[in-house]
């Protein structure tokens, strides 16, 4: 353990505590004491995040144990177990896919675009959801939204097609933040001084516009990126200027995390997580995708108690004797059960990560409600069972309450195939992003 | 059927990879999906694209059609797309497929082994036969941010301080080109724009600092500031005459004059609120380094849509970021100027000179590096500390170097392309020496070594491109073999088809035979064989290096065998064997894949079937002169892409 990740220990203290308040969020809902519930929840923003993981869930670690008739959670499975405390804001989703893109690559690059990805072309076929957010409303706020990944391991760690699930527009990948601390300084800390400030920014603005001006088609479309990023330096500035307002309690958490990258794999994945309650929190965003791995992640999570072997290999629990092209060649395993376990250990480690986020989110309160409420999270992959690289029947949920609009504690399970594009529709509509259609989709998802 | 299907890029029209065309005559005799003469004739007769449409709907629109673009292809816009040679690797692809039998699926009608020939043919005469006289289009690349490495070079280079800022920016993702000078990957984000800021500072702190300590500090100040306000120098003055050198050099090209006076009047501005000279002018040659002009390559912009000779300041930008990967200097802008760098004499002096030049090693460690894969050693790639402490960053560095300096070798003695294979030294150091058991080598420094050996020599036998194609922990005969034929040759075999990954789970069940024997086991499927034939052999005579690159003769308790031999029959033996045969049956690929990757890394664009017209005439040139790497380069800067330019259609996206 190192002294500089203190944030995140600390901060995992009190996600298990007791929940903080939060006077100045308070402060947008000005109604609260006559206010009905209903105005309150409407006057909170919506909060909306994409949790991706890669090499999908063995068969059946997805399926609750026990559901009641009209879908009911019963009991959730030992896999899953850690999500218990949260069971009540919980939708689990099964029979739902992506039809167009799936796996490791064009799975990952197309989860939120519906849209199909070939290879030869950069082109995820749409822009992601949460960039249709971020362009929306995004705008009300200091970043339009946050991409989050973690730093690759082994194979593919380049990869763009793995790596990649926001897309500012069909062919423009949105960029990843893998530091915490540059994710910090993104939003809570003030850039250089000197030539941050507004003169700079105007005199540069006005090469590009000249440049612009006598440009191709093509060219403006990368001059327009350069612009693009001198609005969002000056957004950034007057976001800083209004912080001297900020919540006390908010103001207590704002601890600048350490430089690089922890060591410890749990560690880092809390930190990250942490940034993007700090962002609901102050409100910096209210967009966020979180990548835990990229889309064929060959990490090793020699780490956990009975485990080895990479995240990919696991999948593929079938093959056990080490000697696949897939795998290391010197991990081997005694059996596809003793491999499968494994590969659910693994799973279930995530859920308890995904926990300990939804406990932070839980703690802190917004006007009559917590931030969790408030939210809609989406967790899951572009695979179903990795050894058989199923495409269809995605391990999928949604935890928080949508700010009223979601009703947690049970299965939805359609009895046709539904694509994901309809979920998506659904989630942005919560979120106020006045569209009708997402890629196929006219009809959103029931949630209510 | 999944996406994958489309990704790969070949030339492999219903024959094996790698295959040359003469040699596919003998092999392949009684194969009866094989396209004859009578085909060809055929399909190049004037009805025949008409008579082909019929056979692909009913065989193939069913599911690759409007309603179902099944693998992301859907034929009837792809017929659309006029000429068919736009989308060479799509149809390729069709083609291998259906002449595999890959295509239609098992489960639906099936064409007869006539139709699939005549379709096969049909591709082949629209994709091979091309008649390129009829386009003339030397291609464009938009306006696009300096690479990470080029921005720390011209940095470097403007100021004579090497900072290198860029090792705090984001990483860069590597997209279909293979190199990162590739425009289409060159994002300019926010967040990349707030380490640009934060980088300008830096730079100027370094490079200009109030009072300059270091030789380099008081040089630069020397250099930048040669002038400052008093007696009857005025402030407008003293600011305009330091602008106007240094803008035209930060953004390498003549600068207008409402350009230079905007950045004149900041600095006024800053002055009339007080701030000291030194201080205004540093602040504003910070905020020039986060203007479009200094972070983006862009060119003299185009007036008409025809093609378009380019200016001479963006020939020497093309030459240095070529060459050197970073901005021209003073002899090279000088030449500009004066509107003499195009005179062939004048060119040619210049590119000797620029070779000389020790900034032209990033030709080995850019471009060789990311053409070959051995930047990825280290990074990527890297063993296990713990378990591995012979693997040292020293060990790794010298791997990478090796490569990167014998590449530069051959550039600068200007051998043949063959050298690539058959040279008889390589370059190293004492610890590198020692990983190869040769002797006699001492000290930390890189020095070029002859050999006696035939164990090293050439690219095969180079420890970085061994490991980067190896797992860890073991070697992968598929993974060299496809290296050889995907990187090395530029002739990729198509990825595994629907139903691949089954097979090999069959294999693994019978773990008590030897991996040659699984492979060779796995090449009885016909499926396979088609082109695993072609990989498998080239990568297990090369089973005497390990996984790290070390030479062995044993391997799990059995004596390493290397034999092989090609799809056509030849057979060979270790890499010696391999060196020989590559450069005997294999040399027309590697000269083209050597023209195609340096002209994409020049150009800083992926090629476009339009670029084959210069791949043709480069390699023209380049025969009359035994594929010399001299020439190469002269050629390329010759070339009809690297001195034109024209307005692409816009396509704007969605």
């Amino acid at each position: 353990m190192t002294h500089r990740f203190a944030i995140s220990r600390r901060s995992m203290l009190q996600g298990t505590g007791a929940a903080i308040a939060l006077p100045l969020l308070d402060v947008m809902s000005p109604h609260t004491e006559s206010a009905e519930t209903a105005d309150t929840e409407s006057a909170a923003p919506r909060r909306l995040a994409y949790l991706y993981f890669p090499n999908g869930v063995a068969n059946g670690a997805w399926d609750p144990q026990q559901v009641a008739p009209g879908g009911t959670i019963g009991s959730l499975n030992r896999w899953m177990e850690p999500l218990k405390p949260f069971q009540q804001q919980l939708v689990v989703i099964r029979n739902m896919w992506t039809p167009e893109g799936n796996g490791h690559g064009a799975g990952t690059a197309t989860w939120l675009t519906a849209g199909d990805y070939n290879g030869r072309r950069i082109d995820a076929g749409g822009v992601s959801a949460d960039q249709l957010a971020a362009r929306t409303i995004g705008q009300k706020t200091l970043l339009p939204s946050l991409e989050l990944s973690l730093r690759g391991e082994g194979f593919f760690s380049n990869s763009l097609v793995r790596n990649t699930l926001s897309w500012t527009s069909p062919k423009t990948p949105a960029p990843r933040d893998i530091e915490p601390r540059v994710i910090f300084d993104r939003m809570f800390r003030r850039g250089p001084a000197s030539t941050s400030e507004r003169s700079v920014l105007d005199l540069v603005r006005e090469d590009a516009r000249s440049l612009k001006r006598r440009g191709s088609f093509a060219d403006r479309r990368k001059l327009d990126e350069y612009l693009e990023s001198i609005r969002s330096i000056e957004r950034k500035l007057a976001f800083a200027d209004r912080q001297a307002d900020r919540s006390q309690a908010l103001k207590r958490q704002l601890v600048r995390p350490g430089p690089g990258i922890p060591d410890s794999h749990r560690e880092y994945i809390r930190v990250m997580f942490e940034m993007i309650v700090l962002a609901f929190w102050a409100d910096a965003t209210r967009v966020s995708t979180f990548m835990l791995d990229h889309g064929q992640s060959n990490r090793y999570f020699n780490f956990l108690d009975g485990v080895k072997g990479t995240w990919h290999a696991l999948s593929h629990w079938k093959d056990y004797d080490g000697k696949t092209e897939d795998d290391d060649g010197t991990t081997s395993w005694k059996s596809a059960e003793e491999k499968k376990r494994m590969y659910n250990l693994v799973t279930r480690w995530h859920h308890e990560q995904l926990a300990w986020f939804l406990g932070r989110l839980k703690s802190i309160t917004e006007g009559e409600r917590t931030l969790l409420d408030h939210s809609m999270i989406v967790y899951g992959s572009s695979i179903a069972d990795g050894h058989a690289h199923a495409e269809e029947n995605l391990p999928l949920l949604i935890a928080g309450g949508g700010g009223g609009t979601i009703r947690g504690g049970r299965v939805l399970k359609p009895r046709r195939e539904m694509s994901m594009s309809r979920l998506h529709l659904a989630l942005l509509q919560r979120a106020g992003v006045p569209i009708e259609q997402f890629g196929d989709a006219e009809r959103p998802t029931e949630l209510g | 059927m999944s996406t994958r299907l489309v990704l790969f890029s070949a030339c492999l029209l219903g024959i094996s990879p790698g295959l040359p065309a003469q040699e596919e005559q003998a092999a392949a005799t009684s194969n009866p999906l094989r396209v004859t003469d009578a085909d060809l004739r055929q399909a190049r007769s004037p009805q025949a694209t008409r008579d082909i449409l019929p056979i692909l709907r009913r065989y193939c629109t069913g599911c690759h059609g409007p309603e179902t673009s099944e693998g992301g292809l859907q034929l009837e816009t792809a017929l659309n797309r006029k000429p068919l040679v736009r989308d060479r690797d799509t149809w390729n692809n069709i083609a291998f497929l259906v002449g595999h039998r890959f295509m239609p699926p098992e489960d639906e009608e099936q064409p007869d082994d006539a139709t699939r020939r005549r379709l096969v043919a049909w591709i082949r005469v629209q994709v091979d036969e091309f008649d390129y006289s009829t386009i003339n289009n030397p291609g464009d690349v938009p306006i696009r941010r300096l690479t990470h490495h080029e921005y720390d070079n011209t940095v470097r280079d403007l100021f004579g301080v090497d900072v290198r800022p860029a090792s705090q920016f984001p990483s860069e993702l590597s997209g279909t080109s293979g190199f990162d000078n590739s425009a289409n990957t060159l994002f300019l984000q926010p967040i990349l724009m707030e380490r640009y800021l934060g980088a300008a500072e830096k730079v100027l702190n370094a490079a200009l600092p109030l009072e300059p300590q270091t030789e380099a500090q008081k040089k630069a100040v020397a250099r930048i500031l040669f002038v400052r306000p008093g007696g009857d120098i005025s402030d407008r003055e003293a600011a305009s005459r330091i602008l106007d050198r240094f803008l035209p050099r930060a953004f390498r090209r003549p600068v207008p004059a409402s350009t230079r006076e905007r950045y004149v009047s900041a600095v006024l501005a800053r002055l009339r609120s007080g701030s000291g000279f030194n201080l205004a002018i540093r602040e504003i040659l910070q905020a020039a380094l986060v203007s479009p002009s200094f972070l983006m390559k862009s060119e003299t912009p185009l007036a008409g849509d025809g093609p378009t000779a380019i200016s001479d300041h963006d020939l020497a930008s093309r030459l240095s970021y070529f060459l050197w990967a970073t901005m021209p200097d003073e002899r090279l802008t000088q030449l500009a100027d004066q509107g003499t760098l195009d005179q062939p004499d004048m060119l040619d002096a210049e590119i000797t000179r620029m070779l000389a030049d020790p900034r032209a090693e990033t030709l080995g460690t850019r471009f060789a590096g990311q053409w070959l894969g051995s930047v990825h050693l280290g990074t990527r790639i890297r063993a296990d500390p713990i378990d591995n402490p012979w693997c040292t960053e020293t060990l790794m560095t010298a791997m990478r170097a090796e490569t990167a300096m014998f590449f530069v070798s051959l550039v600068r003695d200007n051998q043949p392309i063959s050298r690539l294979i058959d040279a008889r030294y390589t370059f190293l150091n004492q610890e590198l020496a020692k990983f190869y058991r040769i002797g006699n080598v001492r000290g930390p420094k890189m020095r070029r070594v002859e050999l006696k050996t035939d164990q090293r020599g050439g690219l095969i036998g180079q420890a970085s491109l061994l490991t980067v194609t190896s797992f860890p922990g073991r070697t992968s005969p598929i993974n060299r073999g496809r290296w050889i034929l995907a990187d090395l040759l530029g002739t990729p075999p198509p990825p595994p088809p629907p139903g691949a990954s089954e097979l090999s789970e069959e294999l693994a069940e019978r773990s008590r035979l030897s991996r040659r024997q699984k492979l060779e086991l796995h090449r009885k499927d016909r499926r396979c064989a088609a082109c695993h034939d072609a990989i498998d052999p080239l990568g297990l005579s090369l089973e005497n290096y390990d996984w790290f690159g070390r030479w062995r003769t044993r391997r799990r308790r059995r004596t390493v065998d290397a034999s092989a031999s090609l799809p056509e029959g030849h057979k060979f033996s270790g890499p010696a064997g391999l060196r020989r045969i590559l450069l005997a049956r294999r040399h027309e690929q590697l000269v083209n894949q050597v023209i195609r990757k340096m002209l994409a890394y020049s150009l800083g664009r992926q090629l476009e079937y339009y670029d084959e017209t210069a791949v043709r005439a480069i390699r023209k040139t380049m025969a009359a002169n035994e594929f010399r790497f001299g020439t190469l380069i002269r050629a390329i800067t010759r070339s009809y892409p690297f001195r034109n330019r024209q307005r692409q259609p816009d396509r704007p996206s969605s």
